[in-house]
């Protein structure tokens, strides 16, 4: 194969892959809750801030894995109850609510660390070859973590009690409480979990992005655009929509920049609210 | 009228005589926070009235500044300045009103889909301002942009700033209690009823969203002579958000709130953002507490005063415009008429017509597809296959207001109305339905249409004639009745009435009967009752038909129904 293609491929796939691992934790709280939290991003601009933070303190790069999840898994926590719990009722102003936190957590960052951006360094340097092209290695094992992540997060969902147990609440919380399950517990642990999941995201990519308050508004206008797409509510629509967006904005910006690449994820975007508001594999 | 002058009087002298309170520098201050409050009060208008959220606003507010500057820096000198400093300020009203058409085109997208699609237009704006070097100046924007001409020095900016203001929030003021702002907020409450009385929501929902883009447009174009710098930042995200906050905080449905937001909040930034270095997140957390706890904002405390200082009592004046003829055949035919939802089929070839104008009941167990069979009349479901035919024309694939406009009435199961309103409201939408023109809606005489039809409801039915009672607070009878004369003050040649008598008194119930029969002569119109009550049916129907499993199972007079052996067969265990 030829090694520029490989490398596009590849490129490709990371995009899908990484994003995938970003809605994953946004689609399973609309899921279960029905609330879009728009501080999603910001979950994962705060782990990203994680990872500088262990670095400006000379910590192994690992160590932002458990500092992020600490982080974000306790806001989560208290968002849940102070936010988004009194909400529920008001799927609107959860809307709202959960912009408004993002706007704060923004914020906060910023009079902490400033608007400038930062850098993480790579943990792992160095390339390795794939199919005659040198790829960045790090970039790999990222794609390969994302890859396993969201199968084993799937794989759980799919097999374990807890997983039944949030598919019966999605299907009808009603009877779930009905017949013992501890809904309100199910969608405090949800939500946190999202959050979870946005955080080790934002550790994750850190090295491979400008580090700043504002990168995670990109993050949830373009989960946003892949739930619209992909439809929401089921795995295939999920990766068919990371797929899309995430494939469609990796290619077009290589191809040309990042303004064309963003203008014809926001065209998709629109197009499909308009002509396919369900996207593509709609909940039945 | 005569409240709406002294408004506008009141409004103007203080605006006249605020320079001379608070000194020059503040003047200047304010004349900046004057044009942000002109585009907060477009977020007020589109959130507040039509509950659209725009998260994108400063790409109007960019583009306005962007196009005045250009304007100014090449042509200064030039008449043409005096069209292109106006149209700097209508194009992003265009734009919007475009951008509204093609994303509210035949769906209902409210929610998180417009305000995140208003979101990501900003974005890119600001990609296209911060990279498109040669029109634009990139990141570093148009810089020396000349001033207005003939305008010297800054109390003369103050001047040009509040007048602009003053005349957008008397047009707003107008707008809200004209009957347009009342279909704006009955939009926002409920949708289907609003399509239902004839209204095209996707253009009300555009239209809103045009001025609102006006609204920032007027205020961007007057900040690039004003502050002379244009940059990206203009039409970023930021600007967006804070036009949002400014506009909750203040009080996003109040006719003040936004522009008090604004200069309030505005103001208090400029001064704290050096000295309280958490100001951002402070404001950031006032913007959720407010949220949380007082969607009304701070002029949702005062206004409410003021409000019912000019509340004009409902009162009716002269009858409206007479309805369109009518049509010159009466009835409709459905004709093999299939629906799916899913993998279940509601009907399976359904055959059901009525060519003359009566009273007809449709029964049926419950799931023999009913009320389906109005919703694939009306097109609120998808036909799979058959054809519909309604005054004598194929109206397959219509929407629910453009059959409205021609007379199709519909009465849904559960009361559908607008529960925020008054009686009078619920009414007039009613009566605009179908009879309002565009300059209809902007005049407050059309508050006071008339209808003999109104009249004769208001006599049967005593408590519709207290027309001040929110609509909300009326018992769930009385709700069933206001939704059915509501329906039926449109005048239409075909009402589908789904269960009108569910949960009524029975001498509610009495009052109901003779009303359907009362008007259905009056208007010589055929009318469809879905109905489980028996003796209403006995009362009321002058043919019946039964539908079963999706298709038609029986038709004819009570009687015939009663003596035949397959209804009896289906309605086994039941009260036939």
């Amino acid at each position: 194969m030829d090694p520029i293609l490989t490398t596009n491929v590849l490129n490709v796939v990371y995009e899908v892959s990484t994003l995938a691992v970003v809605v994953l934790g946004l689609a399973v709280v609309f899921g279960l809750l029905g609330v879009m939290n728009l501080a999603h991003g910001e979950f994962v601009m705060i782990g990203a801030y994680c990872a500088f933070f262990v670095q400006a303190h000379d910590l192994p790069f690992l160590a932002a894995v458990p500092l992020a999840l600490l982080v974000c898994g306790f806001l989560g926590l208290v968002v849940e109850r102070v936010l988004v719990r009194p909400l529920y009722a008001r799927p609107f102003d959860t809307l709202l609510a959960t912009w408004g936190l993002g706007m704060l957590l923004r914020e906060a960052v910023e009079a902490v660390y400033g608007r400038g951006f930062r850098s993480v360094a790579t943990p792992l340097t160095g390339s390795v070859e794939v199919l005659g092209a040198d790829y960045p290695a790090y970039r790999l094992l990222l794609t390969l973590v994302s890859v396993a992540l969201v199968a084993g997060l799937v794989w759980w969902f799919v097999r374990s009690a807890t997983g039944r147990r949030i598919r019966a609440v999605v299907n009808n919380p009603e009877l779930a409480a009905s017949v013992g399950i501890p809904v309100t517990a199910l969608a405090r642990n949800t939500f946190v979990f999202g959050c979870g999941l946005a955080a080790l995201s934002g550790v994750m990519l850190a090295p491979l992005l400008p580090v700043n308050p504002t990168l995670g508004l990109d993050f949830i206008l373009k989960s946003f655009f892949v739930l619209v797409v992909g439809g929401l509510g089921s795995l295939v629509g999920l990766i068919s929509g990371s797929g899309v967006i995430g494939g469609v904005e990796s290619v077009v910006s290589a191809v040309s920049d990042r303004t064309w690449g963003y203008t014809t994820v926001l065209v998709i975007a629109i197009l499909f609210l308009w002509l396919r508001p369900n996207g593509l594999f709609p909940r039945t | 009228m005569a409240s709406f002058l002294a408004h506008s009087a009141a409004l103007v002298a203080a605006l006249a005589v605020l320079p001379h309170l608070v000194g020059e520098f503040w003047a200047y201050t304010l004349a900046l926070y004057f044009l942000y409050a002109i585009a907060a009060l477009g977020v007020g208008l589109c959130w507040g009235q039509a509950g659209l959220l725009p998260l994108g606003q400063a790409m109007f507010f960019g583009l306005a500044a962007y196009l005045s500057g250009l304007s100014l820096i090449h042509f200064r000198d030039s008449w043409l300045l005096l069209l292109l400093l106006p149209g700097a300020a209508l194009a992003p009203g265009l734009l919007a009103w475009g951008i509204g058409l093609l994303v509210f085109r035949g769906r209902t997208l409210t929610g998180p889909f417009f305000a995140m699609i208003t979101l990501a237009l900003t974005l890119l704006a600001f990609q296209i301002a911060n990279s498109w070097n040669d029109v634009t100046g990139g990141f570093n924007g148009l810089k020396n942009i000349p001033g207005l001409p003939g305008l010297g020095d800054f109390i003369d900016l103050y001047y040009v700033s509040a007048a602009a203001l003053a005349a957008c929030v008397l047009g707003i003021a107008w707008l809200r209690r004209a009957p347009a702002g009342i279909l704006w907020r009955a939009v926002a409450q409920n949708e289907q009823r609003v399509r239902f009385c004839g209204f095209a929501v996707q253009n009300a929902k555009a239209a809103v969203f045009g001025i609102s883009g006006a609204l920032a447009g007027i205020g961007g174009a007057l900040y690039a002579p004003q502050q002379s710098l244009v940059t990206p930042q203009l039409c970023g995200f930021i600007l967006s958000a804070d036009l949002v906050i400014w506009a909750a905080v203040g009080g996003r449905s109040t006719l003040y709130g936004p522009v008090a937001g604004a200069v309030l909040i505005g103001i208090l930034t400029a001064d704290l953002r050096d000295e309280i270095s958490y100001w951002e997140v402070i404001l950031a957390a006032i913007f959720i507490v407010v949220v949380l706890y007082f969607r009304q904002g701070l002029m949702g405390f005062v206004e409410p005063w003021f409000e019912r200082l000019w509340r004009r009592p409902a009162g009716r004046g002269r009858d409206g415009p007479d309805r369109p003829v009518a049509p010159s055949e009466a009835g409709f035919a459905l004709d093999d008429i299939r629906v799916r939802m899913g993998s279940v089929s509601i009907l399976e070839g359904l055959d059901l017509a009525v060519d003359r104008p009566g009273i007809y009941c449709l029964i049926g167990p419950n799931g023999a597809g009913k009320t389906s069979c109005f919703n694939a009349m009306t097109g609120e479901m998808p036909v799979r296959g058959g054809q519909i035919r309604i005054f004598g024309r194929d109206r397959a694939g219509a929407t629910a207001d453009s059959l409205s406009r021609i007379g199709v009435g519909r009465k849904f199961q559960a009361p559908s109305l607008f529960p925020e309103f008054t009686v009078a409201e619920n009414f007039n939408i009613g009566l605009w339905g179908g009879r309002a023109r565009l300059p209809d809606l902007l005049r407050m005489r059309s508050h006071s249409w008339s209808s003999a039809i109104l009249r004769e409801a208001q006599t049967r039915f005593p408590f519709l004639a207290d027309e001040d009672r929110r609509a909300g607070d009326l018992s769930h009878g009385q709700r069933q009745i206001l939704e059915l004369v509501m329906v039926l003050i449109a005048e239409p040649r075909l009402i589908l009435l789904d269960e009108p008598s569910a949960g009524l008194s029975q001498a509610e119930t009495r009052e109901v009967i003779e009303a359907i029969r009362w008007v259905g002569g009056r208007l010589d119109a055929c009318t469809v009752i879905v109905e489980h009550d028996m003796t209403f049916v006995r009362e009321l129907a002058d043919r019946v038909f039964v539908l079963h499993q999706g298709r038609l199972l029986a038709s004819g007079t009570v009687a015939e129904i009663q003596a035949d052996e397959r209804v009896r067969a289906v309605y086994v265990g039941a009260s036939a």
